[in-house]
């Protein structure tokens, strides 16, 4: 009877928490109604009201898109460093701290520092490339924690039984490592992503909260995450609310997309597990 | 190298792991084509004698040896030993069944490929001899397509075997290979060991003492690394030279 109660109480609070989260999202979608359009997501803002978030979604898959794609290798190399060449301890040591030093930094100090060094040392406008550079910065201890994860669950008799058929450390890094972490890693990578899909303290003053007419490297690139917080702080355009609303519900759908897509290959490439686990 | 199993000699060998000694000064000789099993308490050196043999040892921080090992014609602790070529001769089974998350064929195809085998008729030749040498080509044809692991812990084992087997390797070493299967896979596994004896030299760590006794020619007992008595298995098993080795054969050991 004990149990019975105790299911019963999860079940109340699963529901409980599952409306609230449908009530959240549906709120935002039913502000979102009176704006949300193609005309919208094509536009560029406008404080004069009928703008849209094109430039801004340009940006963000851009900005997004490049960051991922250059900490991918940069973080898989420090994650192969790291667990598969096991080198000098002392380095290691001074390795991790970095590592989890930029992992526990607030992302607006990450800002800040990236600011410092580009924008003021190298002397880069606030602009889509130094946005980048921020991004990077960010995410780069991310993918090697992740790598990391995924490369230790390679179990080490696959990596010895590889090298006592002859193979090298790179042959069984390329042919047994990286094709048996290969979904760990692209589920991680997913996350990571979506992660950078949200960022807006460490972009505002890197990559600034305008968008330019003529889309440049160097020119100022707004994301949406930046727009959003930008529409419910600064801007005076009449709709500015439901304009955030249909900003949020964009986003959340870019980081539903990313998150399903990466699962789902994930899910694809793992190999079935027909082992029946006898001890 | 002949076409006969080679011989093994080892001559004052002595591994450290750091400040811990693993094995000290142990010298043995083994005649090609027979099977040596590896006895004595957890911890007592067998593993990294076994793991000597192919320098798997190496992956261990901070491992040094010292002395001499000669498996039929390869020095094996000469700093300048080809290392792949090595373990391309002594091939190695572990205690946990190693299959890689590929289909059974690609398994047992990896280590030709690695040596550069295109040609898809002479892999899979390579493949059905080497599944028929593990007494696994009946239980798998039709099925190589498959992925490893639906294959059970025991077949799974010969599968490794196999895999091992498709190098043409002339030395075979067995870590604890039935320690995690039942009682019917671990029959398969002795009979295969004793169909493969003769062509290969086989030395074989094991917990199981009747096991070493049923299917070894020569029994090697250590110590926390020192060789404690090495003799023909069936003079150690009744009757024993050292104190120390009866205690153990018998069950009576702390």
């Amino acid at each position: 009877m004990r149990g019975q109660t105790w299911h019963r109480l999860a079940l109340v609070g699963a529901v409980l928490v599952f409306t609230l989260f449908i009530a959240m999202i549906g709120d935002l979608v039913w502000q979102s109604l009176g704006v949300l359009s193609w005309h919208f997501l094509w536009s560029p803002p406008s404080e004069m009201g009928h703008g849209g978030i094109g430039p801004e979604l340009l940006n963000t898959l851009v900005m997004v898109g490049i960051a991922a794609l250059i900490s991918l290798p940069l973080g898989l190399a420090g994650a192969i460093f790291r667990v598969e060449y096991r080198g000098a301890p002392g380095f290691l040591k001074v390795f991790d701290r970095v590592r989890f030093t930029f992992l526990s930094l607030p992302t607006i100090v990450i800002g800040l520092l990236v600011y410092q060094w580009v924008v003021v040392e190298l002397g880069w406008p606030l602009s889509i490339r130094s946005g980048i550079v921020a991004l990077v910065v960010m995410n780069w201890p991310f993918v090697v924690n992740i790598g990391i994860e995924a490369l230790s669950g390679v179990p080490d008799t696959s990596r010895e039984a590889s090298m006592a058929l002859g193979a090298t450390s790179s042959q069984t890094l390329m042919r047994i490592v990286f094709p048996s972490a290969l979904p760990a890693l692209i589920a991680g990578l997913g996350v990571s992503t979506a992660r950078l899909l949200g960022e807006s303290a460490a972009l505002i003053f890197t990559a600034g909260i305008n968008v330019a007419v003529h889309w440049s490297w160097s020119m100022p690139g707004e994301t949406l995450a930046v727009h959003l917080w930008y529409l419910r702080t600064e801007s005076l355009a009449p709709h500015a609310n439901a304009e955030a609303a249909a900003t949020g519900v964009v986003l959340l759908g870019l980081v539903a997309l990313v998150l399903y897509l990466t699962q789902k290959i994930a899910h694809w490439l793992k190999p079935r597990d027909y082992s029946r686990k006898s001890a | 190298m002949d076409s006969k199993a080679p011989d093994l000699a080892v001559r004052h060998l002595s591994v450290r792991y750091g400040e811990q000694v693993a094995l000290s000064d142990v010298s043995l000789d083994l005649e090609g084509g027979q099977v040596l099993a590896l006895i004595g308490p957890s911890g007592c050196g067998k593993s990294t004698f076994l793991r000597v043999l192919n320098r798997l040892v190496d992956r261990s921080l901070e491992v040094r040896y010292e002395g001499e090992v000669v498996l039929g014609g390869i020095r094996i602790l000469d700093p300048d030993t080809d290392l792949v070529a090595l373990r391309r001769a002594v091939g190695m089974v572990f205690q946990q069944p190693s299959a890689f998350p590929f289909s059974v064929f690609d398994n047992v195809a990896y280590g030709p490929r690695l040596q550069g085998i295109r040609s898809s008729h002479r892999l899979r030749s390579i493949v059905e001899s080497s599944l028929k040498k593990a007494a696994l080509w009946d239980e798998v044809r039709g099925k190589l397509r498959r992925p490893a692991a639906s294959l059970s812990g025991g077949q799974q084992q010969r599968l490794c075997i196999a895999r091992a087997l498709a190098v043409a390797p002339r030395v075979l070493l067995l870590d604890e290979p039935t320690a995690a299967l039942d009682p019917l896979s671990t029959t398969k596994i002795e009979e295969l060991i004793l169909s493969l004896r003769g062509d290969y030299t086989l030395i074989l760590v094991t917990h199981n003492l009747q096991q070493a006794a049923r299917i070894s020619d020569v029994t090697a007992f250590f110590r926390q690394g020192l060789l404690v008595e090495i003799a023909p298995t069936r003079e150690m098993f009744t009757a024993p030279k050292c104190a120390e080795t009866e205690e153990f054969l018998t069950g009576r050991y702390e």
